[in-house]
Order: C-alpha cells, then sequence, then structure tokens
C-alpha cells in the first residue's frame, strides 16, 4: 500500500492577521499544517500502523513549508516532496493540482488523501483536480474511511447531519473532514526519527513541466475585511452592567 | 451576448431552492440563460424550472443519474458545456456542487471559483466575491479563459421569482458510467438532543478553553435561561461535545427566539446554521469576529467574565 498525503502550510488559527493586496501580510506569522490535513495524515498513518504501507507527504510552498513537511515525518510519515518556484507565488488551485499530478503521476499511489479544504482560501477545488488529472475516482468529505478488498468504503458529511456512502475502487482519491479521528502528535523519538528521513525539493522543470503549463487562470485581485453592516448593537460596560443590559433585552423578548 | 449554464440541482424530489438563486444570479448578469437539470424521471422538474426562469432547460434524464456520483454527473454537465460553449457555468456550492465543479474545471482546464457571494461586472470583465480565511476576509477575483466556472454559496442571494416561460429539450446523457459505486443516504443517528425546536439555545466554541467549562462555565447560564446548549464544529471535531451538539451546515440548522453565541468566531459553517435566529448575542473578545455580523447584539469581553456574571442576573431577575 503507497499513499500520498497532500497537505498545506497555512497560517495559525490564532495568528492575527492583516490583508495585504491579494493576500495576508505573512511577516510575523506563525504557520502550522491546515486542521483537514492533519486528518488525512493521521488516517494514513492509521492504515500504515494497521497494516504494510509507505506514507508520502507532498506540499506546494516556499522554504518556511519544509517545517511543516518535518512535522508530518515526525508523526510518522515516511518521506516529503517540496515543490516550489517563487513563480508560483499566489497560484491557483488548478496550477498547485497539475504540480501535484506531475509529482504523482510516476509513483502509483494506491490511495491519494488531503483535507476537504485549506483554513485559508476554503477553496476546497484541489482534491478532485488531483483526482481528474490523475484519471482516479474521488470523493470528498470524508467522516470514516474503510479499506477492504481493493476498494474504499467512505461515508461523506452532506448537509444538516445526513450522511452518504459510496465505495470506491483503490487506487482513488479522498478528502476528509475534521473530526474523522484523533490527530496524534509527533513523539519526541519520531521528531528525531525525522530528521534522517528524506525530503526531496523539487521545481517546476524537476517535474517535467514549464511555466506557461501551470500558469494561473485565477487571480485574487484584492483581500478585504468585509464592510460590517448594520452589525451588532455592542454593549459597553462592566461585566456587571452588561449583564444586566442584557437581561432587559431578554425580557424584551418575552422569554423571562 | 453572453451565456450562463445553470447546473442544477434535486434535492428530496424537488428543485433545490439553490437552484433558483443560480437563476436570479444569472439574470441578474443579463445574457442567455440555460440550465442543466440531471437525474432519473425528472422531467416535470425540468418543466419547473423552464417556468421559473431557468430559460432553455436541457433534460438528461437517465437511470445512470438517479443518485450523483462524480463520474457521471461530471461526463454529462462537460457534454452540455460542449453543446452549449456558455461563458459562465454556476452549480450551488452544496455537497454535491463542490464535489463535481473541480472535475469538470480540470477536465476542461479551465478556471473556477469556489462559494462565491456575488459576481460584479467591471465593463464586460466578471469579478467574482467570495468568503476567504473562514469569512474572515472578502476576496475579488478575476478569471481568465472561457467557460469560467463557479460554485454559488446557498442562501447568499434571493432565489428568482420571475416566472418568464422557457422550454424543455431532451439531452442525450449516454448512460455515463460511474467508477463510485452509490450505496445509500442516511441521517445521521440523533441522539435525542434535538435542538430544531429548542426556544433558546447558548452555544460555546473554541473560546471556552477545555470541556470542563461547557460543564462549570457555560451550564449554569443554560440552566438559569431554560435553554439548551448548543456547540460550534471545533468544539465537537475535538471530541467534548457529541456530534448532535453541533450547529452548523454539517449538523443542526436552528431557529430559536434566542441564540447566545460564547466564544464562537462565526466560521461560515456556523453561520449558515444560525443566522435564521430571531435574536442573536455575541459574546467574543475577538472585535473582528464575523459572529458580530449576524449577531443583533455583541460583547466585547471576556467570557469567563460575562458569562457567570450574566446568569447570575438571569438568576436574580426570575427570583
Amino acid at each position: 500500500m503507497k499513499i500520498l498525503v497532500c497537505l498545506k502550510q497555512v497560517p495559525h488559527k490564532d495568528a492575527r492577521l492583516e490583508a495585504s493586496g491579494g493576500w495576508i501580510d505573512e511577516g510575523g506569522i506563525k504557520f502550522e499544517i491546515n486542521q483537514y490535513d492533519t486528518y488525512a495524515l493521521e488516517e494514513a498513518l492509521r492504515i500504515k500502523d494497521a497494516g504494510e504501507a509507505e506514507v508520502v507527504v507532498a506540499t506546494i510552498g516556499p522554504d518556511r513549508t519544509s517545517q511543516a513537511l518535518r512535522t508530518a515525518l515526525g508523526m510518522g510519515a515516511d518521506r516529503a516532496i517540496q515543490i516550489w518556484d517563487d513563480s508560483l507565488s499566489g497560484a491557483d488551485s488548478l496550477t498547485i493540482a497539475k504540480l501535484l499530478a506531475a509529482a504523482a503521476k510516476d509513483e502509483s499511489f494506491d490511495l491519494v488523501l488531503m483535507g476537504l479544504m485549506s483554513d485559508d482560501a476554503n477553496n476546497s477545488l484541489t482534491g478532485p483536480m488531483l483526482a481528474e488529472l490523475l484519471g482516479l475516482p474521488h470523493t470528498t468529505g470524508a467522516m470514516k474511511i474503510e479499506l477492504s478488498d481493493g476498494k474504499a468504503q467512505v461515508e461523506r458529511e452532506l448537509e444538516g447531519g445526513s450522511l452518504q456512502v459510496v465505495d470506491l475502487p483503490l487506487p482513488c482519491l479522498i478528502t476528509v473532514q475534521t473530526g474523522l479521528n484523533e490527530v496524534r502528535y509527533a513523539s519526541l523519538k519520531g521528531i528525531m526519527q525525522a530528521k534522517k528521513k528524506p525530503l526531496d525539493k523539487k521545481g517546476i522543470s524537476d517535474l517535467g513541466l514549464d511555466a506557461a503549463a501551470v500558469a494561473s487562470k485565477v487571480t485574487v485581485d484584492k483581500l478585504y475585511v468585509p464592510t460590517k453592516g448594520e452589525g451588532a448593537e455592542i454593549l459597553e460596560g462592566s461585566a456587571g452592567e452588561v449583564a444586566q443590559q442584557l437581561v432587559g433585552k431578554i425580557k424584551e423578548l418575552g422569554l423571562l | 451576448m453572453s451565456k450562463t449554464l445553470i447546473v442544477g440541482e434535486i434535492q428530496k424530489g424537488g428543485l433545490r431552492e439553490a437552484t433558483l438563486e443560480l437563476v436570479a444570479m444569472a439574470r441578474g448578469l443579463g445574457g442567455d440563460v440555460v440550465s442543466l437539470v440531471l437525474g432519473s424521471g425528472v422531467s416535470g422538474l425540468a418543466e419547473d424550472l423552464a417556468k421559473k426562469g431557468g430559460g432553455k432547460v436541457l433534460c438528461a434524464d437517465d437511470a445512470a443519474l438517479e443518485n450523483y456520483t462524480a463520474d457521471a454527473y461530471a461526463s454529462v454537465i462537460r457534454k452540455a458545456i460542449e453543446a452549449e460553449s456558455p461563458d459562465l457555468v454556476l452549480f450551488s456550492n452544496t455537497p454535491s456542487g463542490w464535489d463535481v465543479a473541480p472535475k469538470v474545471a480540470a477536465g476542461i482546464d479551465a478556471g473556477i471559483v469556489t462559494d462565491v457571494i456575488r459576481i460584479e461586472k467591471d465593463g464586460d470583465e466578471l469579478v467574482f466575491v467570495r468568503r476567504m480565511f473562514n469569512a474572515k476576509f472578502d476576496s475579488q477575483l478575476r478569471v481568465t479563459g472561457s467557460p469560467k466556472l463557479a460554485t454559488v454559496q446557498p442562501g447568499a442571494l434571493e432565489a428568482y421569482s420571475g416566472s418568464e416561460g422557457g422550454s424543455v429539450e431532451a439531452f442525450d446523457a449516454g448512460s455515463p458510467q460511474s467508477r463510485t459505486t452509490f450505496v445509500e443516504t442516511r441521517t445521521a443517528a440523533s441522539g435525542g438532543h434535538d435542538l430544531s425546536k429548542a426556544e433558546i439555545i447558548v452555544s460555546g466554541g473554541r473560546g471556552l478553553q477545555k470541556p470542563e467549562n461547557f460543564e462549570e462555565v457555560l451550564k449554569p447560564l443554560v440552566e438559569a435561561l431554560g435553554a439548551q446548549m448548543g456547540a460550534s464544529r471545533p468544539v465537537v471535531d475535538a471530541g467534548w461535545l457529541p456530534h448532535e451538539y453541533q450547529v452548523g451546515s454539517s449538523g443542526q440548522v436552528v431557529t430559536p427566539k434566542l441564540y447566545i453565541a460564547i466564544g464562537i468566531s462565526g466560521a461560515i459553517q456556523h453561520l449558515v446554521g444560525m443566522k435564521g435566529s430571531n435574536y442573536i448575542v455575541a459574546i467574543n473578545k475577538d472585535a473582528d469576529a464575523p459572529i458580530f455580523e449576524v449577531a443583533d447584539v455583541g460583547i466585547v469581553a471576556d467570557l469567563f467574565d460575562i458569562v457567570p456574571a450574566l446568569a447570575a442576573a438571569i438568576g436574580s431577575a426570575k427570583g
């Protein structure tokens, strides 16, 4: 069993973000592995723990993202691929999928896993795009994955708490929801071992591609704090004072 | 003259409201409107869409389309794009929309923008507006090439209410094959914590910091109000509370008379589940949290100061 986990490094969920042009100002911000992708990695590591599997992690990103790959290796992944070229700054999802497809196409992965979306751009595009480019069947938003007899049975999350069950033949690509499993932490021993694991850095030409082949079609012109509507009436004062004001409002609603 | 292709969606035997929202968006942009309805035994729904502004409705009625599969649906959508050469293709950002649209985009090498809330025109160019960073920011995007694909957030605009007469054309789906097999759809077992009929809901988020605080900090307020307790997704994902407490697009959609969101920043998936509440109170220490946008009343402060004070004040108000 050979598993590819695609992951993205995103700003830490508690980072204070400021918009700058078409993106955020990344200066002085802490980064972490996209939450959704950590569940995909954990699922791959559980398959490995239950049997024989090689887990490969891949990301597209600048130097800082090798830290995310080292963390993944520390959690138990076997090797890592980092793809970057400065021309890829601001790349759209289809470009990312093309790069991942080029990196994966000769590896014959049985299973490709990644998060349903990233916590930064929230696009939810790369997974199905990569599946299409690799000629694999896919499904999105898995809450449960069971492998047996060359197929994967997946419970995918719909709206309002309902689930859809689908069977996919391997090889296939599955994007996962948060809450699929309980994600492990890298152990100290794992982190030490990770330093000796291979981290392969590749550029666009190493993948047999050129800049024109991976030119983005989608550009973000502008990122900005939304103009607030009327917004909330903000109550001011001490804890006791605002509590009294709220009690008044709740009384007006006839609920006290 | 531009042309927009709408990919319709069927839910529980009817047209989804979101499909009529796509009609409103397409008509707002002007130009020709063409729609595609996929399914088995759906000619009546195609007629319905034609009457509700869908324009020329292509009806792909095929037993192979009875249940959604990415392979079969993508192949029919691609055939419709080839037949109609639209400039813009609109999907709803639903579990089937976000599953199939990127597959179609990659298959035809087209640019795509997801979860769009608005499309504006800048001369002849389209500007797509969507949220990013879990609704902390809005963004404006442009797409090169044609067609351009977009998925649109359900509820982002009003459904089209006009009734222009359209027409229905049978569209040969060609019995598309699928590698994935649909097994079943089932409703997640609810453990008896039904929030849909609650008058008052007090929900806690990651701001409560640890599971014990739901018992120690939140519960006294819940009890003082005679409310039901809810939670945001991160709380449920972390295993602090069971899934049946989750309010949001993937949990329960609620419309109580009073909704109090405590330590919840307001990720879009949560807002979708509670913004229909009659009166919303938000308590959060981050003044920029998106929850304040949908709230009627907000308190920007440390919840560990406010919540006990509020529980006490309600207790004494009740006598």
